[in-house]
């Protein structure tokens, strides 16, 4: 413990040092656009700045209060089975971590990623998302079946993934051929053992590890995954290849936001055990994705919410009354109320802690309960061309450099069905700020320029082109700064009572967010959001 | 010992020398801005893009230049004259090589031609750089009045920069080519050298060595002169096999056009596209037996084939009333449209009046447009990499399938089934995943070998023509038939249709020619 605190100590002063330094940008003029979404909405919450008096009330059945992936899937769920009496409010950041944007270039307009852009094939368990696919066109056949067809414009396509390995670039993110043979087959032993988690069932019959979370086994024997990082798992299974701690690392940031030292061993396994699906067109391991990323997702399920059942603004504070729920909430024009029957607060878990004061009688004490979360940075780059790259290594979907802070990049143009590379194409890259502990880096965040945050994010690109061409072909970037970007599923998160009980709550309040599964992915929001339409739905 | 360099000055009132220095200025100055020109065509000419080509070598080079000035203090004033003559030597040695070598780079290694070029063009700089400022040095050792030196060697280095300015373009590149003017002015350095080491020869150290470097430099270049023209040839046929009459490097590829006798050939990336002498053998392949069976066909639309050759077999048939083609390349089907010689080989086809030209990428027009056409010609390079690999796949061919009309019919260039085998019978599963009915078939085309093609339809049943409205070199009724029978061992292969999320295509195709080319 003293270890790591004095390793998170050092740096962090490391990156206060280094970052005053670097403004290299300030002469380039490349225009920075920083985005930070629900950061003053939510600190406002924070500092508990006096509420606003309403001035004009709205009623409804249910209320959903938050417009993520769990929030609109609840909102499509009710729509689809036939409610209308329901009301969907947008939140600060509409689409939340699936959230997209779109740069104007000169050769038209170019759609990206402002959080999450891809999707596994989804597991058999993952019923809602299979229907939302099938419905959105990209499942084309038997949407329940082992093997659904995909749609190729969504299958991402050849070459998905290289690795920069010892200086060069090489096919696939982990470097069995580039190792040694005892390193290499470390790695296959690994993956071999993951293929056999993803099949094994516990003694209550079902599956060990399964997205949603919620269906995966109670076996204690496995359970007891949840106490030990992932890291200390490995090292007792026998697993020291450097190169495999390097790529697990990678995994567990870009999943999970923190490194396998930080993260449970349950989950650790259920990342690489948890889904198991197939595709018809597909190998195994193959994702889906869309130039938005799963901002397509969240246009397809808003598309099918009429417009008259989506407000704009957010809630501000939360009560039970004896008729039902009384939302304050705020947008543009000023403060209102909503009074519900029901509500789903499809926000944030660090958010509902303030927004509904009376959580603790959920059982959830946002002192002990609320799990910490980690910092996220997305940066679009639009470039003006393609960067050189060797003839033997094309550029690919993803583009990961072994051992960096960073998590690579992805070309948003990569699915485009086009001969020739566009004329224009975005870059986005991804970095978790794992490397200190989640609240400091948060202040740091807020302290950091446009430029500053830049160098950050840009650290991965910087050294696969070089500043030089970086700049060069660099015509804008937009940063989005997810300061609680997501879970991390520490250690105790499966077991984590306050989590437990929001889980089964079945009030006035519902809950529904991927905080609650304690890690953030599209199908833990969409299977918690479809479960509080479903119970909404009932009353 | 060095005889110090002020024991025997020249004597008074004997101008010769100083005038001979005042025309080494202006030749001095001509080389300087030859070789920088020579840099510039010949990177714009390897490499495209002029503009930034132009601007980036002439930065370097006067960067460099600025920094041989500033080096220039460094020598000894005891040692002006001697360094003076050993930079010339140098200068011509490297400037006259420099577009030759830079040539002979390109055709063989691409990868270090840029690195190469650069550090050239800043060598050269630095030395030529020093030049003016030395020679400027030696002269005033001599000459009392600064200003009237200043402004006699200005006047003749601009001088010697107007008349390169006008006669490179004008003569030199035109007439002799940049390898054989490169070796030229590198020539006129080292007369420089040799003639103001023989008027000073008594003031130079190491006269005989000075001298025996000048002639073995001079009897290289010269000798380079002679041969430059057979290694830039040479070095043509190290890429292409044959003489390059046109070559160009667009955004997208890299065009040449070469010619052997009655033999013109079309080359986009190294890779042979068509050879004048049996083209007519693949376009008729390409073309007729699908439109021979459309007697009602209005529209056809061709995608890729810049060269306007498939359009000209479209054109031969009077019921056809539009032909859309598409081709990402404007600089091809201008090429195609406005060369002379070029556009005699398509019969003007893309200046017909039924033929509309659009640039676009196949995938982008056929998304964002929704004619409908009776007949198809996807007439696209080979599936060598990712990028061709798409216009190869099940949704591409789906998305062509909706520009179809009901009865309409898809004719894809298919690569050889005799060379690249899986490639070939893939390209037909792909039809196939895609909703289609194929009928492959192969021609002969003796530059290429054996060649194939897939011809799709919508219904099932196809039957070959026997017989051609149209007149034809190649295509008669027992050539047809004899085109859609594979013998035994060109049977089909059961391969993989080419999905995008694994482009199968790619690697059959990668794969099929590693096996061929050993």
């Amino acid at each position: 413990m003293e270890r790591r605190g004095f390793l998170r100590a050092s740096g962090a002063a490391g990156l206060g040092l280094a970052l005053p330094a670097c403004r290299p940008l300030q002469g380039l003029g490349i225009p920075v656009r920083v985005h930070q979404p629900g950061l003053v909405e939510g600190h406002r919450l924070r500092d508990g700045t006096p509420l606003p008096t309403p001035t004009r009330e709205l009623r409804t059945g249910v209320a959903i209060l938050g417009s993520g992936v769990a929030g609109l899937t609840a909102a499509w769920r009710l729509a689809r089975d036939g409610h209308d009496d329901f009301l969907l409010l947008d939140g600060p950041e509409p689409d939340g971590n699936a959230a997209g944007g779109r740069f104007d270039s000169p050769s038209g307009p170019l759609l990206h990623p402002c959080g999450a852009h891809y999707l596994p094939l989804p597991s058999m368990e993952s019923r809602g998302v299979r229907a939302l696919l099938f419905e959105l066109g990209v499942i084309k056949a038997e949407p329940f079946s082992e093997h659904p067809r995909f749609s190729e414009t969504a299958l991402v396509h050849a070459p998905d993934e290289r690795l920069f390995f010892d200086g060069a670039w090489h096919e696939g993110l982990l470097p069995t051929e580039q190792v040694n043979a005892e390193e290499a087959g470390q790695h296959r032993r690994f993956l071999a053992e993951m293929a056999d988690l993803t099949r094994r069932r516990g003694r209550d019959g079902l599956r060990l590890f399964c997205v949603p979370k919620a269906l995966s086994s109670v076996d204690a024997e496995w359970r007891q995954l949840d106490a030990l990082p992932f890291r200390d798992w490995l090292v007792a299974r026998g697993y020291s290849a450097p190169s495999l701690h390097t790529w697990l690392d990678y995994v567990c940031r870009d999943e999970y936001g923190a490194g396998p030292e930080h993260v449970s061993a349950w989950a650790g396994l259920h990342y690489f055990a948890g889904r198991g699906g197939h595709a018809a067109n597909a190998a195994d391991g193959t994702v889906l994705t869309w130039p938005e990323g799963l901002a397509f997702l969240t246009r397809g399920l808003r598309a099918r919410v009429p417009t008259a059942r989506q407000q704009a603004g957010h809630a501000l504070q939360v009560d039970e009354t004896r008729e039902g729920v009384r939302i304050l909430c705020q947008d543009a024009a000023g403060a209102f109320l909503v009074h519900a029957r029901r509500a789903i607060c499809a926000m944030p878990l660090h958010v509902a802690a303030r927004v509904v004061p009376h959580l603790r009688d959920y059982g959830f004490d946002p002192a002990r309960h609320l799990p910490a979360q980690a910092p996220w940075l997305v940066a679009n780059f639009l470039l003006d061309g393609f960067p050189a790259e060797p003839p033997d290594a094309p550029l690919a979907w993803d583009n990961v450099i072994h051992g960096s802070p960073g998590l690579g990049w992805v070309v948003s143009t990569h699915q485009w069905l086009r001969a020739a590379k566009p004329a224009h194409t975005v870059f986005t890259a991804y970095r978790a700020l794992a490397g200190q502990a989640p609240a400091e880096a948060r202040r740091q965040l807020l302290t950091l320029t446009g430029d500053e945050l830049l160098e950050l994010a840009a650290v991965d690109l910087k050294q696969a082109y070089g500043a030089f061409e970086l700049w060069r072909r660099t015509r804008a970037v937009h940063i989005t700064v997810r300061g609680h970007g997501m879970a991390i599923p520490g250690c105790g998160s499966l077991t984590n009572p306050g989590l437990t009980a929001l889980q089964a709550a079945d009030g006035r309040l519902l809950f529904a967010h991927a905080d609650l599964s304690g890690y953030s992915v599209f199908e833990e929001a969409s299977w918690w959001g479809e479960r509080a339409a479903r119970l909404a739905a009932n009353s | 010992m060095h005889p110090p360099q002020n024991a025997a000055p020249p004597p008074a009132g004997n101008r010769l020398p100083d005038r001979l220095l005042i025309l080494s200025v202006f030749i001095v100055a001509s080389c300087g801005l030859a070789y920088e020109l020579i840099a510039g065509a010949l990177s714009s000419y390897l490499l495209g893009d002029s503009v930034l080509q132009f601007s980036s070598i002439i930065g370097c080079y006067l960067f460099a230049m600025g920094v041989g000035s500033h080096l220039s203090k460094y020598v000894d004033d005891r040692d002006v004259l001697a360094r003076f003559i050993d930079i010339e030597l140098l200068v011509g040695l490297i400037g006259g090589v420099s577009a030759t070598l830079l040539f002979l780079l390109f055709a063989w290694m691409a990868a270090p031609f840029r690195t190469t070029l650069y550090a050239l063009v800043f060598i050269l700089g630095v030395l030529v750089g020093m030049e003016i400022p030395l020679v400027m040095r030696v002269l005033h050792s001599r000459q009392a009045s600064f200003s009237e030196l200043v402004s006699r060697v200005l006047t003749f280095d601009y001088l010697g920069a107007l008349a390169v300015s006008l006669l490179f373009p004008l003569v030199l590149a035109p007439k002799l080519g940049l390898s054989r003017t490169g070796f030229l002015f590198g020539m006129a350095n080292v007369a420089v050298a040799l003639w103001t080491l023989w008027y000073y020869r008594h003031e130079i150290p190491r006269l005989r060595s000075r001298l025996t470097r000048g002639a073995l430099v001079m009897a290289f270049l010269a000798g380079g002169l002679v041969v430059s023209e057979k290694l830039t040839h040479w070095a043509e046929r190290g890429l292409f096999g044959d003489e390059v009459i046109f070559a160009t490097t667009t955004p997208y590829q890299r065009i040449a056009v070469t010619r052997w006798k009655d033999d013109t050939r079309l080359h986009i990336n190294g890779n042979l596209q068509f050879s004048s002498r049996d083209e007519h053998r693949y376009h008729e392949a390409l073309v007729h037996p699908a439109l021979q069976t459309l007697p009602w066909a209005r529209s056809v639309l061709v995608l890729g084939g810049g060269d306007g050759l498939a359009v000209r077999e479209v054109l031969r048939h009077a019921q056809v009333e539009r032909v859309t083609l598409v081709d990402l390349d404007p600089a091809m089907t201008d090429l195609f449209t406005r060369n002379e010689y070029l556009s005699g080989l398509n019969g003007q086809a893309l200046s017909n009046l039924r033929v509309t030209v659009i640039n676009a990428d196949a995938g982008q027009w056929l998304e964002t447009h929704s004619e409908v056409f009776d007949l198809i010609i996807a007439d696209f390079p080979d599936p060598s990499s990712f990028g061709l690999g798409k216009l190869y796949s099940v949704p591409m061919y789906r998305l062509m399938g909706k520009h179809l009309s009901a009865r309409g019919v898809l004719v894809v260039q298919s690569t050889s089934p005799w060379f690249a085998p899986r490639s070939f019978w893939c390209i037909d599963a792909t039809l196939r995943e895609a909703g289609f009915h194929t009928h492959p078939y192969h021609a002969h085309v003796p530059s290429f070998g054996e060649w194939g093609f897939n011809l799709a339809t919508r219904q099932p049943g196809y039957t070959p023509p026997t017989a051609y409205s149209v007149p034809t070199r190649y295509l008669d009724a027992e050539t047809t038939r004899l085109m859609f029978q594979f013998p035994p061992d060109m049977q089909r292969l059961p391969v993989d249709p080419n999905h995008l999320n694994d482009q199968r295509l790619v690697h059959y195709f990668q794969q099929d020619w590693s096996n061929v080319v050993r």
